[in-house]
């Protein structure tokens, strides 16, 4: 079988740019960009502005009389803790298994409007599982190609944003709309910064009055490989590695983003269950004491045994030692601070146990 | 990109042959350019003996690692230690501060087995 990826409305741009491309999700995505790199697209973000195209990723909208209090009845996590012009990380979890069918960002319009955005390659069975328990008055729309998605990252986002004439000022996972667009204060990369949400057939020009104002400002297109890299320094969740129908957010330590009080939510019986005995194993943070980058499904070793299982792993740009993510077996009794080691292709690599994140988060 | 003076390998090293002496080994403009931006070096020691198509070590970027194979059979003579501080050299500077590793060569006419800049232009540019 094959699949034509899909295209951002930007490709071109980003062509123009040298960018190197690469598949994720179904769509064919800029991963680094000549000229830059993702060493340097990293440190654009941390230390100045990056924009990201991340218009694969999913839209999806929820409306009709009674919509907020639908989605809060499936999704995670407690819409009832945030009021309209406000965002919240949520996950969808299989009703039976309370595994992760996806993580999402809920932005709540009002009472009877929901804006999703799920993962690009789950954003068609979350709306179908959505679709398929909506009751009549509530209308879940598919809206994946409608919208262009513009991650703007780094301590002078703030400044490359408002100088287009956008709000700037609404708090850490607030919203505002600036005629067609919708700015958000969001992001993947723990630095300052806001997602564009764009009309597909704006995203060009909204591009282009980025890049024209961004150059004193030292703003880089930045690629999903940095993206990578900036969202593992964070130890943020990537659906498909750290996150997947086998893993729970109980074990993925994800239990902030569930809403527990909540009479319903899918999967919600399994997990009160996990949460009550205790997951069989956790995902935890891991920092190299060696050369040598630990990468997803590389096994983890306590001794002699095996304990655990690399989910994500990178170089870290900003401490300029390898990190990862791995899910390591609770019955091993490892603490924090404890020290493993990872085969790396036949060799044993030592790494320390440590709580993400790796880096200090910036968000606020 | 491809220096017309340098030997290559189908695996994307370089080998600069010297008159009768060792060999300089790296990995190329293309190899570099595809694995982004190189983190990590691992070389053999100085007196290590290598095998022609083996695995003689690796170089990791942030995104993926790539084997390094030995272009000829021999025995290691110098390794390039900046690199274990400087991996970026080899972004940088592929063909020059960036080489990995000298090889004397137990057969110095092997080179010839290797790809000249035009065949090896072809194999990256088909």
């Amino acid at each position: 079988m094959t699949m034509e990826l899909r295209r951002s409305p930007l490709h071109d741009r980003h062509a123009a740019l040298g960018a190197k491309f690469a598949p994720f999700g179904g769509w064919e995505m800029p991963l680094e960009y000549a000229g830059g790199g993702v060493l340097r697209e990293h440190s654009a973000v941390r230390e100045a502005v990056g924009v990201f195209d991340v218009s694969h990723l999913g839209k999806a909208r929820v409306t009709g009389p009674g919509a907020a209090d639908f989605v809060n009845s499936c999704l995670t996590n407690d819409l009832g803790r945030i009021g309209p012009g406000k965002a919240q990380y949520t996950l969808c979890c299989d009703d039976a298994t309370g595994g992760v069918i996806d993580d999402v960002i809920a932005y709540l319009h009002g009472d009877d409007h929901v804006f999703l955005i799920p993962n690009a390659a789950n954003t068609a069975e979350v709306v179908r599982r959505l679709r398929a328990a909506a009751p009549p008055s509530v209308e879940v729309v598919n809206e994946h190609e409608d919208y262009a998605v513009l991650a703007v990252q780094g301590p002078r986002s703030a400044e490359l944003v408002g100088s287009l004439g956008l709000p700037t000022e609404h708090d850490y996972m607030g919203f505002a709309t600036a005629g067609d667009l919708t700015v958000c204060r969001t992001g993947y990369t723990g630095e300052h910064g806001y997602e564009l949400v764009v009309p597909a057939g704006r995203a060009v020009a909204v591009w282009d009055e980025l890049f024209a104002a961004g150059e004193p400002l030292g703003l880089r297109a930045c690629g999903l490989g940095a993206r990578d890299t900036l969202r593992t320094e964070m130890g943020y969740a990537l659906h498909g590695q750290d996150l997947s129908v086998e893993i729970t957010p109980v074990q993925a330590r994800l239990g902030w983003a569930v809403g527990w009080n909540k009479p319903a939510f899918w999967g919600r019986d399994a997990l009160v269950a996990e949460k009550a005995e205790g997951p069989r194993r956790t995902l935890r943070g891991l920092e190299a004491l060696d050369r040598g980058i630990a990468r997803p499904h590389m096994t983890v070793y306590a001794g002699e045994q095996a304990v655990g299982e690399v989910t994500s792993g990178t170089f870290s740009p900003t401490k300029k030692v390898a990190v990862a993510l791995a899910l390591v077996d609770t019955a091993a009794g490892l603490e924090d601070g404890a020290t493993v080691e990872v085969d790396v292709r036949g060799r044993r690599a030592a790494m320390r146990l440590v709580k993400p994140p790796f880096v200090k988060p910036q968000v606020k | 990109m491809i220096p017309d003076d340098l030997r290559y390998t189908a695996e994307h090293e370089w080998v600069a042959a010297t008159a009768g002496g060792p060999v300089r080994v790296g990995i190329t403009h293309y190899a570099q350019d595809a694995l982004g931006d190189i983190v990590y070096v691992q070389l053999p020691d100085a007196g290590a003996a290598v095998t022609a198509g083996e695995p003689i070590g690796e170089v990791e970027s942030t995104k993926s690692v790539s084997e390094i194979y030995g272009p000829v059979t021999g025995k290691v003579v110098a390794r390039n230690d900046k690199l274990a501080d400087t991996p970026e050299v080899i972004n940088t500077d592929p063909y020059g501060e960036g080489w990995l590793v000298e090889i004397e060569p137990s057969d110095p006419a092997a080179l010839d087995g290797l790809l000249d800049a035009a065949a090896y232009r072809e194999l990256t540019e088909s």
